[in-house]
């Protein structure tokens, strides 16, 4: 298949979401594959990251938390249910804000110490 | 402060390995981030696995915690923090060699400022993405 074929193809391709059921397209916005829905920020273990290569889980990975490296962009960090391995990704422009808040500010919602302290460092 | 939510007790896995020098000696490791000479011992985990000064970590853990499998030994720092159903705050380490993924629960004695600056760091940094979309 030629380049632009192959392209045109990876256009229109779809999935359907392990969680939410949603179809979504496989490419983002931005023209980079997703490897999460938009929606619902679920994922699925597709890659292994420990050995490398495909992996044979399969099973959902769910968002856990925004990590935020260098270069200041936020990353997703997701856990597959089954086997426990984290994986990050980058967001694209659709993905759920709403969810994103919530999980960039969950830590501060649920401290285990007093924030009240830091008010007069 | 008392925990907020009543604490579901999770048992943690048994650790075979102790680190150390040959493996077994040692009740104190030096941190690779901050030089600091760091206990074993950590009040409310068995597991000592990061710096409480600096947070850092070494990479010896392959996939299952206290296997000491990998062959990488990399530095990992503090990436970002997760809260777990019950409340507890789980630091996010990524190896700077190899860049892996690993979570490691915070002990008693973890710095809280560094904790915070690590939590802080997605609502903290210019690219929020809410603010992106309120400018536009």
């Amino acid at each position: 298949m030629t380049d632009t074929g192959s392209r045109s193809v990876l256009r229109t391709e779809t999935f359907a979401c392990v969680r939410c059921g949603l179809t979504v397209t496989a490419l983002a916005p931005d023209g980079r594959r997703r490897n999460h829905c938009p929606s619902c920020l679920h994922s699925r273990h597709i890659l292994d990251h420990v050995e490398g290569g495909p992996s044979e889980c399969r099973s959902r990975m769910t968002p856990i938390s925004i990590a935020v490296p260098r270069n200041g962009d936020w990353m997703l960090i997701h856990r597959c249910v089954r086997c426990g391995e984290l994986t990050s990704s980058p967001l694209s422009g659709d993905d759920n804000q709403l969810l994103l808040m919530r999980l960039a500010v969950r830590p501060l919602a649920q401290p285990p110490f007093p924030l009240e302290g830091f008010g007069d460092l | 402060m008392p925990r907020r939510k009543p604490h579901q007790h999770r048992p943690q896995r048994r650790k075979e390995v102790r680190p150390g020098p040959g493996g077994g000696q040692g009740d104190a490791f030096r941190c690779v981030g901050c030089r600091l000479e760091v206990p074993l011992a950590a009040p409310g985990t068995a597991h000592r696995n990061h710096c409480p000064t600096c947070l850092t970590s070494l990479h010896v853990d392959r996939r299952v915690p206290g296997d000491r499998r990998s062959t990488c030994r990399g530095r990992m720092t503090a990436l970002g923090v997760e809260v777990r159903g019950d409340g507890e705050w789980v630091i996010i380490h990524h190896c700077l060699a190899c860049g892996e993924l690993s979570a490691n629960r915070i002990a008693g004695d973890d710095n809280a400022l560094a904790l915070l600056r690590v939590a802080l760091r997605p609502l903290s940094g210019p690219r929020l993405p809410l603010l992106q979309r309120a400018a536009l």
